[in-house]
């Protein structure tokens, strides 16, 4: 059995697998159905959705059309969930590994350095990270990483732990490759797959980070973002709550269509692991 | 009493229904007042510094007015616009250089101890002269302050100063604090900063921070009968909506300063039992203005500006930003004010088309992407509507072809980044009217202010002609000739745009039927409330 068959499986999974391309769709067509900025003013401010069928889900405050921003913003949702997890992923993997391959003192510092960023909420060290540069797309991204790279971190050192041992790296060893080379070439690539496990929990952390950050005014304000329409919704939430509800339910849904996928992918590993 | 502009009319006109049926009882039986009763009213903020003599700041006034009065206050009907407080009347000499206050006799401190001539003396020469973040201009050639006897002052200038510019001052300047508290020790360190001592009719009672405010009826106040309140407390509500819901549950009687959003006015306005004042505030306009650096080598072009200012559509702000509770401005004062507003000024209408024309012709043509140029755009964060306002500039911008980039700071950031680091190619800023241009309105225009200054000219806009008019106004006694002046001053920045007046607005106050004398004068929510009862 093929693993995309296995992983379909589970109901989990084939619900998860729906929202995540849904989305995916979404996010691609975005620039298809809405050419024009979306933070363009297209009619009268506070419209109800399901008012005017060119404006299906209604205007904001200033009268801009929230499916033109709904689409847009999980664009940006995306984006800086998968390069926020990307980033750390990256980061975590190969510092995980230098510090489980080098063992000794580089394994000390690198693991309490680890440990010290561990120690501070990951969120609060995105706040002051944003205060401090200023918020763009690039900084809200790096800022999530910042607390986010530490778990593939110890995943990926605990697993170099024992890749480290085994013959073929003495074998690399031997033929006389250069231990960053037997870190990075040999031993990495097989320590990786526990980390990438770790993906969907990084990934829809991310995404909540990112609409949090919106939400307290430390997003892009250039780009349409979910967190920002529920901060921007939140002044008239007596009188039009629609503007909250509407992106929060899309924050909910993709949060956990990365969630229930993420679960099936692990059950998947599982079964094949019971298998091999 | 000023003018209100249409559109503040058309949004009174809609809820004046609703007024009239609850004003109806009191016109016909003219009530008497009910003493006693406490009174609650929402506070958004906690000011640390407490003193108006040191910080006169609206925050601070809706507090501590309650404690410490001024030598006068802002009235509708008074003379000259004002009503008696500790001074009972106010003459100016020919020569500009002395004003003589007769004061109040009789009058008590919170502590018994006798207010005198002294008070007023030392409050003048050693606060609201070197420490009063407003009295340092506008006091700034007082030299002394004779007291021939305890209930006569005579401010003594080393220059002529306008006797008008004082008359206005006194409402929002004046604060009188007692000499023998402040003479000892350092005036910004004492003690009585956080727990004000004053003559007014409430005494300041207790603080609670994150709580409350609590003020005690001042039982040997001047006023005869008054006040008439026991208590007043400021519940301490940060959250702009927890204002609404605590009308709603009664809890509170008073939400001042819009605590209130602009968007819950219209569904709080049809619950029976409160009501949606726009009054009382007229002494109090904040105006939206974008403030340009003129740095920036497109926007020092007078056309660039034009075109800016043609692309801004200032009655789709006031409709939907505001909600109709603000006016369209034409220039840098606003509409309401009854001595020096003229509407004699150039104009820019909303037209695109032309703003597109003015930037082809001043050689910014649209590139390949539909863009002209980019700019840096950081609207103030002090409120929800100057943050809408940057919001909306950016999509009108990029109507003609300009890119701007929102930057979004905080408070801190964002006066540090404007007004210290010059960071910025347009902001939008609220800048407030004090009742004459002197006070607080020139200084955006004027050149020559050292970096730093808050909410002054940090563009780097330099113009001559109207540094000289600025000058010429501030020594010029004759009334007439001085407000001719600053009508001229008026034509001149709206001609040569050193920045762009958008919209003019106030704030709102929502209450519970049962709070009477309420908005009675132009400065109300932060006036003595010496007079204001409750009902039932």
């Amino acid at each position: 059995m093929s693993p995309l068959r296995r992983f379909l499986r589970t109901p989990e999974a084939i619900a998860g697998a729906v929202i995540l391309t849904a989305l995916a769709a979404v996010a691609l067509a975005a620039p298809l159905f809405f050419p024009s900025d979306p933070q363009a003013i297209a009619g009268p401010a506070l419209l109800s959705p399901f008012q005017d069928w060119s404006l299906p889900l209604g205007t904001d405050r200033l009268g801009r059309d929230v499916l033109a921003e709904l689409f847009h913003g999980a664009r940006t949702s995306l984006a800086v969930g998968l390069a926020a997890a990307a980033t750390a992923l990256a980061v975590g993997a190969v510092i995980g590994t230098l510090a489980g391959f080098a063992g000794g003192l580089v394994d000390e510092v690198l693991m309490r350095i680890t440990d010290a960023f561990q120690t501070v909420p990951a969120f609060l060290l995105a706040l002051a990270f944003v205060s401090i540069v200023g918020p763009s797309l690039g900084v809200v991204v790096a800022a999530i990483a910042l607390g986010a790279w530490t778990g593939p971190a110890r995943v990926a050192r605990a697993e170099v732990l024992s890749i480290r041992e085994r013959d073929f790296v003495a074998g690399a060893r031997v033929i006389g490759m250069h231990p960053l080379e037997i870190a990075l070439r040999e031993v990495l690539p097989n320590a990786l797959p526990p980390v990438l496990a770790l993906s969907s929990v990084i990934v829809a952390a991310a995404i909540l980070t990112e609409a949090a950050l919106s939400f307290l005014g430390l997003g892009d304000p250039n780009r349409v973002t979910w967190g920002g329409m529920i901060a921007e919704g939140r002044a008239v939430l007596r009188t039009a709550p629609f503007l909250s509800i509407v992106p929060g339910i899309a924050l909910v849904l993709t949060v956990l269509g990365v969630y229930l996928a993420g679960e099936g992918v692990v059950e998947t590993a599982a079964v094949r692991k019971s298998l091999s | 009493m000023p003018e209100f502009t249409i559109s503040r009319r058309t949004m009174l006109a809609g809820s004046a229904l609703l007024l009239a049926s609850t004003a109806m009882p009191t016109i016909g039986s003219a009530q008497t007042p009910k003493k006693g009763g406490r009174l609650v009213v929402a506070a958004d903020s906690e000011p640390r510094n407490l003193n108006p003599a040191i910080v006169a700041s609206n925050g601070v006034f809706f507090i501590s007015s309650k404690i410490v009065e001024p030598l006068a206050e802002a009235s509708f009907d008074g003379k000259d616009g004002l009503d008696p407080r500790l001074a009972l009347s106010w003459e100016g000499a020919a020569d500009g250089l002395s004003v003589t206050f007769k004061l109040r006799e009789g009058v008590k401190w919170h502590d018994g101890k006798p207010f005198t001539s002294g008070d007023v003396a030392f409050s003048a020469l050693h606060i609201w002269k070197p420490l009063q973040n407003l009295g340092r201009t506008v006091f700034k050639d007082l030299e002394a302050v004779d007291t021939p006897d305890e209930a006569t002052a005579v401010f003594k200038f080393a220059k002529p100063t306008p006797f008008q510019l004082i008359r206005n001052a006194l409402p929002a300047l004046s604060s009188v604090v007692p000499k023998h508290i402040y003479e000892t020790g350092k005036i910004e360190d004492n003690p009585a900063n956080n727990a004000p001592v004053g003559t007014g009719p409430f005494k300041f009672a207790e603080y609670k921070p994150g709580e409350y405010y609590r003020l005690e009826k001042n039982t040997d106040y001047w006023g005869k009968d008054e006040p008439y309140l026991d208590e007043i407390i400021y519940q301490v509500l940060p959250d702009r909506t927890a204002a609404a819901s605590a009308l709603e549950a009664e809890e509170i009687h008073l939400a001042a300063f819009s605590a209130v959003p602009l968007a819950d006015l219209d569904r709080i306005s049809k619950v029976p039992g409160l009501k949606v004042i726009t009054k009382g505030y007229e002494g109090l306009t904040y105006q939206l203005v974008v403030e340009i650096n003129h740095r920036r080598k497109e926007l020092a072009d007078l056309k660039v500006r034009q075109a800016i200012a043609h692309a801004i559509d200032k009655n789709f702000v006031v409709k939907t930003v505001f909600l109709g509770y603000a006016a369209t401005a034409t220039g840098p004062v606003p509409k309401n004010d009854p001595q020096f507003y003229t509407a004699d000024v150039p104009t820019y209408a909303f037209d695109v088309a032309k703003a597109n024309t003015l930037l082809d012709e001043a050689g910014y043509s649209r590139g390949d992407d539909g863009k002209r140029f980019s700019l840096k755009l950081l609207p103030a964060p002090y409120f929800n509507e100057t943050k809408q306002f940057g919001d909306y500039l950016r999509q009108a911008l990029a109507a003609v072809g300009i890119d701007a980039q929102l930057v979004n700071n905080d408070s801190a950031a964002h006066i540090k980044a404007v007004y210290t680091d010059h960071a910025f190619d347009l902001a939008v800023g609220p800048p407030v009217f004090r009742g004459d241009p002197a006070i607080s309105t020139t200084i955006l225009v004027q050149s020559g202010i050292p970096d730093g200054v808050p909410f002054s000219n940090q563009g780097g806009y330099k113009n001559a002609e109207l540094d000289a008019l600025i000058a010429t106004a501030s020594e010029t006694l004759d009334t007439a000739a001085r407000t001719e002046l600053y009508k001229e001053f008026q034509r001149k920045v709206a001609a040569d745009l050193p920045l762009i007046n958008v919209a003019e607005w106030s704030f709102i106050s929502v209450a519970r039927d049962t709070v009477k004398n309420i908005a009675n004068n132009p400065r109300w929510a932060v006036s003595n409330w010496a007079d204001t009862w409750l009902e039932g």
